[in-house]
């Protein structure tokens, strides 16, 4: 049996490459086009994922949640593409944007009424410090010119 | 006479639109994963982008920007989130979410070292610090 940590691992490396490649993409396309070419390299995954699943059983609600998620996460692809494309720096973009489980937990005290616990509590109050001092861009730093795919 | 120049640069609005639809996808997702498996998930939500991509499609009047070098990334892109979430999924199978989404919440830092090695990026210290509070808050929201 393989070591959970082993798979994790994987996931952190492909996760993490992911996000130089997405800079590196933006260097040379639109977000608009980038979105295109993500959900492209999404759909290839398709195939294998049905060879070990269905959807068989799965009732209207559900299928209809799971496709609102995607569009979700559509958009927000869009919003990470803009981001970059604006000149936001790989480094500043792939970590702020990774703080999204704020507003999971936000909606889920808003709709779901669960009550944050006082670590969650923590949490909120670390992503929020983060997300304003990842922003922070010195007055004497240079404005970063994005590179026409010149990687 | 020089005009004022704000210093609220743009993309973090973007990065804040992001975190917020991304935000939703993970709250859906926990909605969806009382009844459906998460690969089963994962093909609904690849479904569920595609009127985004379509949208994107329409704007550019059916005109594709086909740069190789780009595409490919934009693919590798997707291929590898994709490729990361069954590696997650194989990981939940053997071991809590609790224990499994904090640790793969450090993927940014990778981001980082690479963007530091490949593209010359550079942090100040107001936003190195920002990182590692943000790679505690992640750990910490995920639980």
């Amino acid at each position: 049996m393989i070591h959970w940590m082993v798979y994790a691992s994987i996931a952190i490396a492909l996760w993490g490459i992911c996000g130089l490649f997405m800079k590196l993409g933006t260097n040379c396309l639109s977000a608009r086009s980038m979105v295109i070419w993500v959900t492209v390299g999404f759909l290839l995954m398709v195939p294998l994922m049905w060879r070990m699943t269905t959807l068989h059983g799965l009732s209207l609600g559900i299928v209809s949640v799971g496709l609102m998620g995607g569009l979700a996460n559509g958009l927000g692809n869009w919003a990470v593409f803009l981001c970059l494309e604006k000149g936001a720096k790989a480094s500043v973009a792939i970590p702020l944007t990774a703080l999204y489980p704020l507003f999971t937990v936000v909606l889920a005290t808003v709709f779901l009424k669960e009550r944050p616990t006082g670590l969650q509590w923590i949490g909120i109050a670390l992503a929020l410090a983060a997300g304003a001092m990842l922003s922070y861009e010195g007055t004497n730093e240079a404005q970063e010119v994005p590179s026409r795919c010149a990687q | 006479m020089r005009t004022k120049q704000s210093h609220f640069p743009v993309w973090v609005l973007y990065a804040l639109v992001c975190t917020f639809w991304w935000g939703l996808w993970g709250f859906l997702s926990k909605i969806g994963s009382a009844s459906a498996t998460p690969l089963q998930l994962q093909i609904l939500f690849t479904l569920g982008m595609l009127p985004v991509a379509v949208g994107m499609l329409l704007k550019m009047h059916w005109k594709l920007e086909c740069n190789l070098k780009g595409a490919s990334y934009g693919i590798l892109s997707g291929v590898a989130t994709g490729l990361g979430v069954l590696a997650y999924y194989a990981a939940l199978h053997e071991q809590d979410a609790s224990v499994v989404t904090p640790v793969t919440g450090l993927f940014p830092l990778l981001t980082v070292v690479l963007a530091f090695v490949v593209l010359r990026e550079r942090l100040n210290k107001v936003q190195m610090t920002g990182m590692i509070l943000a790679l505690a808050a992640i750990a910490i929201l995920s639980i």
